[in-house]
C-alpha cells in the first residue's frame, strides 16, 4: 500500500472540484452575494489540497487493486467533506450535519435536501449544489482519469471499482474507449438538455442547473416548489425525456447514436425498463383520474412525471404525491426500489438485477416441475453467470434488509414508519424524496441529526453499490 | 521541481491558508462591529426615545387630570415639562429614520401629538370642563390612548429590527469563526501530509542512502538507492553513483 499515491489521485479530484469551485465563484462575484467569500475559500482549499501532492509525487506506472479501490471509496468520502466547506462558511441553516447531508445528497446525486427555503442561497452556492449532482453523477474519479493523459494500467484498476459489475458485464470495451464514450454522451446530454430547457422558457442559469441535477440523476431543484414551479407542461416534457435516457446505460445510448447493432432497442434490459415504467405510468394515471384527483390529461402530466422522477432516482416533482392514493404511494415505492439501468448515473437495486431475479424465479418454478432440467438465465441470448445471478440476488436480499434497519432506526428516533421507510429507500437508492415528511415538494429538515447521518450512509452505500463501503471497512476491520 | 521550493510551497500553502481564513474572520468581525453599531446607534436610540416619550405622555395626563381638578399651576408645569421632553424624544426620532416604514409612523405620532395637544391648550381650569371627568373620557384620554399606540408602534418595529439585527450577529460571528476552524483543520491535514512527504521523499531517501554507505563502508556492499523524484537527493545520489563508478574504474586501472 502506497499512501502517497492514493494522495496523489484523490489530489487530482480535488482539483477537478476546484474548477467548479472557481465557476461558482465566480457566478457569486458577478451577483455579488453572499456566497462570494465562502466559495472563494473552498475553491482555494480544494486547489492546495489537489496541487500540493501532484509537486511531490511522480505519476505512478501502475497501481495495484487494492490502492484504485482506496481511491475510488475515499475519494467519495473526502469530495463529499470538501463540498461541505462552503455551505458552512455560508452559514444559514447548514449546521455540520446539515452541511454533510448536502454535500453527501449532492455527490451520490440523491437530491434529498435539508434546506426549507432553497430560494434564498446565493447563486454561486444554487450552481454549487448542482455541479456536486454533475460530478458525482458519472463518477468524480473518471472525470480525473480522463483529463489526466498520464494513465494507462491505472484507469483499469479504477474503473472495475467505479462501475456496477453488471455494467461492466455487458459493455464489453476498453477503458479508454469507455472514458470517451461516457464523457460524449453525458456533455452532450447535458448541453442539449440546457439548450432545449431554455427554448422552453427557463432561464439559461436555471436551465444549467436543471440539466446537471437532470442528466446525473440527482434531482437538486434551484426551486423550492421543484419543477413545480415553472408550471409548464413543455418543461415537464423535456426534463422526463432526458431523465428517461440518463437511466439507460450510457455505452449503449452511445451505441444507438453511432447506430451500433446493439442498440437500446434490442436491449431485453432496456425494454424492460420502458415497459415497467409505461405500466407504471398507466396504473397512476388511472389510480388517479378514477378517484377524482385530476382531470385525464393533469393526471397523465402528473403521474408520468413522478414514475419518471422516481424510476430513474432523478427525484425532481411536479405534484405533491403523498396526497394521492395508496396504491399510486405503492407503485411510487416500487419504483423507488426497482430504479434504472446498470451503467447510467442512477442507484438503487437496478433493472438488471430485477430481470435477473424475475428471471432466475421463473427458471425455479421450471425446475419444480422438472427437477433434472438444466436450464440457464439468459439475457439478450448472453447466458448470465450463476455467480453474477447469486450476486444479484444477494444485492437484492442486502440493498432491503439495510433499508429496513435504516428505517427502523429512523422509527426508534420518532420519525413516523411511512416517512421512515419511504425515506430510507429514497436515500439507499439515491431517489430523494420519500413521503409524508420527506415528501416530493418537502425536505429533510425535520429528520433527527443521527437520522441525517443514518440517512447520508445509506446513501454512500447505495452509490458505492454496498460492497465497496463495507469492503473498505471490513479492510481495516481485518488490519 | 527543486527541493528548495518544495520545501518553500509547503509552508506558502500554509501561510496563504491561515492568512485567507484571518482575512474572512477579520472581515466578518467588523461585520459583527458594524452591526453592532447599527443596532445601538439607530435601534437602540428610537427605542429608548420612545419610552421616556411614552413615560412623558403619562406625566401629560398627570398634568390634564391636575387641571379638571382646577389646580392650574401645578397642571400647567407638569404639562409643560412633559410636553418639552415629549417633543425632544420626537426630534430624535425625526432624526433617526432608518427602517422602512419608520418615517410614516414619526408623522403618525407628530400628527395624533398635536390632535392630544388640542384637547389640553385651551384653558380647562375655570371653564366649564373643569371636573367634567365625562369629557376626559371621551376626548382626552382617547386622544392620549391614540399617541400612545403610535408611538408603541415605532417601538414594536425598532424592536422588531433589534431582534433581527441580533439574529444576524448570532450568523455573523458563527460565519467569523467557521473559516478559522475549517484553517485548523486543513492546516493540520496539510501538515500531516506535508511531513509524510518530507519524510517519504526527503529523510527516508537520506537514511537509505547513509545505510548503503555504511554497507559499502563496513560490507563493501555496492551503493544502490533508487530516487523516484528529479530534485537534489536525485542528484546527490547520481554524484555518489559517479564517484563510485570513478573510484572503482581508478582502482581497474
Amino acid at each position: 500500500m502506497r499512501p502517497h499515491i492514493i494522495i496523489r489521485y484523490i489530489g487530482l479530484i480535488f482539483l477537478f472540484n476546484s474548477l467548479f469551485l472557481f465557476t461558482s465563484f465566480l457566478i457569486s462575484f458577478y451577483n455579488n452575494d453572499s456566497g462570494m467569500f465562502p466559495l472563494l475559500y473552498s475553491t482555494i482549499i480544494a486547489f492546495i489540497f489537489g496541487i500540493f501532492p501532484l509537486i511531490y509525487v511522480p505519476a505512478a506506472k501502475n497501481i495495484t487493486s487494492k490502492e484504485g479501490f482506496l481511491i475510488v471509496v475515499l475519494s467519495w468520502l473526502l469530495t463529499c467533506l470538501l463540498g461541505v466547506i462552503p455551505y458552512v462558511i455560508w452559514g444559514g441553516g447548514f449546521s455540520f450535519t446539515n452541511a454533510w447531508f448536502e454535500s453527501v445528497s449532492g455527490f451520490t446525486t440523491t437530491g434529498a435536501s435539508i434546506l426549507t427555503n432553497i430560494e434564498i442561497l446565493p447563486k454561486g452556492l444554487l450552481f454549487w449544489r448542482s455541479a456536486t449532482h454533475w460530478i458525482g453523477g458519472i463518477g468524480i474519479i473518471v472525470f480525473a482519469l480522463v483529463i489526466l493523459p498520464n494513465i494507462g494500467h491505472i484507469r483499469t484498476v479504477l474503473v472495475k471499482n467505479e462501475f456496477s459489475p453488471l455494467a461492466q458485464h455487458n459493455f464489453i470495451q476498453n477503458t479508454k474507449q469507455v472514458f470517451r464514450v461516457l464523457i460524449i454522451v453525458y456533455l452532450g446530454l447535458t448541453l442539449l438538455e440546457t439548450i432545449a430547457l431554455w427554448i422552453a422558457g427557463m432561464g439559461l442559469f436555471d436551465a444549467v442547473c436543471h440539466s446537471f441535477a437532470t442528466i446525473a440523476t440527482g434531482g437538486f431543484s434551484t426551486k423550492n416548489l421543484s419543477i413545480a414551479h415553472f408550471n409548464s407542461p413543455a418543461i415537464d416534457i423535456i426534463i422526463m425525456f432526458f431523465m428517461f435516457l440518463s437511466g439507460i446505460h450510457f455505452g449503449l445510448l452511445f451505441y444507438t447514436v453511432i447506430g451500433n447493432r446493439y442498440n437500446i432497442f434490442k436491449s431485453g434490459v432496456v425494454k424492460f425498463y420502458f415497459f415497467s415504467i409505461v405500466a407504471g405510468i398507466l396504473f397512476v394515471t388511472l389510480n388517479l383520474y378514477l378517484n377524482n384527483y385530476y382531470g385525464f390529461f393533469k393526471s397523465l402530466q402528473y403521474a408520468s412525471f413522478q414514475i419518471v422522477t422516481l424510476a430513474t432516482t432523478t427525484g425532481f416533482a411536479n405534484a405533491d404525491s403523498s396526497a394521492w392514493p395508496s396504491f399510486s404511494i405503492m407503485l411510487l415505492i416500487f419504483f423507488t426500489l426497482q430504479c434504472a439501468c446498470a451503467g447510467s448515473t442512477a442507484g438503487g437495486i437496478k433493472i438488471d438485477r430485477v430481470l435477473i431475479l424475475l428471471k432466475a424465479i421463473k427458471i425455479q418454478i421450471k425446475k419444480f416441475h422438472h427437477p433434472n432440467a438444466v436450464i440457464s438465465l439468459k439475457i439478450d441470448n448472453k447466458t448470465v453467470n450463476p455467480e453474477a445471478v447469486n450476486n444479484a440476488i444477494l444485492y437484492i436480499v442486502l440493498y432491503i434488509f439495510i433499508v429496513f434497519i435504516s428505517a427502523l432506526l429512523l422509527t426508534a428516533m420518532g420519525v413516523d414508519s411511512l416517512s421512515a421507510f419511504s425515506g430510507s429507500a429514497a436515500t439507499m437508492g439515491n431517489v430523494g424524496p420519500g413521503f409524508n415528511m420527506v415528501y416530493s415538494l418537502g425536505n429533510y429538515n425535520a429528520i433527527p441529526d443521527a437520522g441525517k447521518w443514518i440517512l447520508s450512509a445509506n446513501m454512500l452505500l447505495g452509490r458505492l453499490e454496498i460492497y465497496a463501503l463495507l469492503s473498505l471497512i471490513m479492510y481495516h476491520y481485518r488490519r | 521541481m527543486r527541493l528548495k521550493y518544495k520545501i518553500i510551497s509547503g509552508f506558502v500553502i500554509l501561510a496563504v491558508m491561515l492568512i485567507i481564513a484571518g482575512i474572512i474572520s477579520i472581515i466578518e468581525l467588523t461585520r459583527v462591529g458594524k452591526s453592532v453599531q447599527v443596532l445601538l446607534d439607530q435601534n437602540y436610540k428610537s427605542i429608548n426615545a420612545a419610552n421616556t416619550m411614552l413615560e412623558a405622555l403619562e406625566r401629560e395626563d398627570g398634568g390634564v387630570l391636575l387641571l379638571i381638578l382646577g389646580n392650574k399651576d401645578e397642571g400647567r408645569t407638569t404639562i409643560h415639562e412633559a410636553d418639552s421632553i415629549f417633543l425632544k424624544g420626537l426630534h430624535i426620532l425625526q432624526n433617526n429614520v432608518t427602517l422602512p416604514g419608520e418615517g410614516d409612523l414619526v408623522t403618525g405620532i407628530s400628527y395624533s401629538y398635536s390632535e392630544y395637544k388640542n384637547t389640553w391648550i385651551n384653558p380647562v381650569v375655570g371653564t366649564e370642563l373643569e371636573g367634567d371627568l365625562k369629557w376626559y373620557y371621551d376626548n382626552q384620554h382617547k386622544s392620549l390612548l391614540q399617541v400612545k399606540q403610535a408611538v408603541r408602534n415605532l417601538m414594536f418595529l425598532n424592536q422588531s429590527a433589534m431582534y433581527k439585527t441580533g439574529t444576524d450577529l448570532k450568523q455573523r460571528s458563527e460565519k467569523a469563526i467557521m473559516p478559522g476552524i475549517v484553517a485548523i483543520v486543513a492546516g493540520v491535514i496539510f501538515s500531516l501530509i506535508f511531513s509524510y512527504f518530507i519524510h517519504y521523499y526527503v529523510i527516508k531517501p537520506i537514511l537509505r542512502m547513509m545505510k548503503s554507505l555504511n554497507d559499502y563502508n563496513n560490507y563493501n556492499k555496492p551503493f544502490m538507492v533508487e530516487i523516484e523524484t528529479k530534485d537534489e537527493i536525485y542528484d546527490l545520489a547520481q554524484a555518489i553513483k559517479l564517484i563510485f563508478i570513478k573510484k572503482s574504474t581508478d582502482s581497474k586501472l
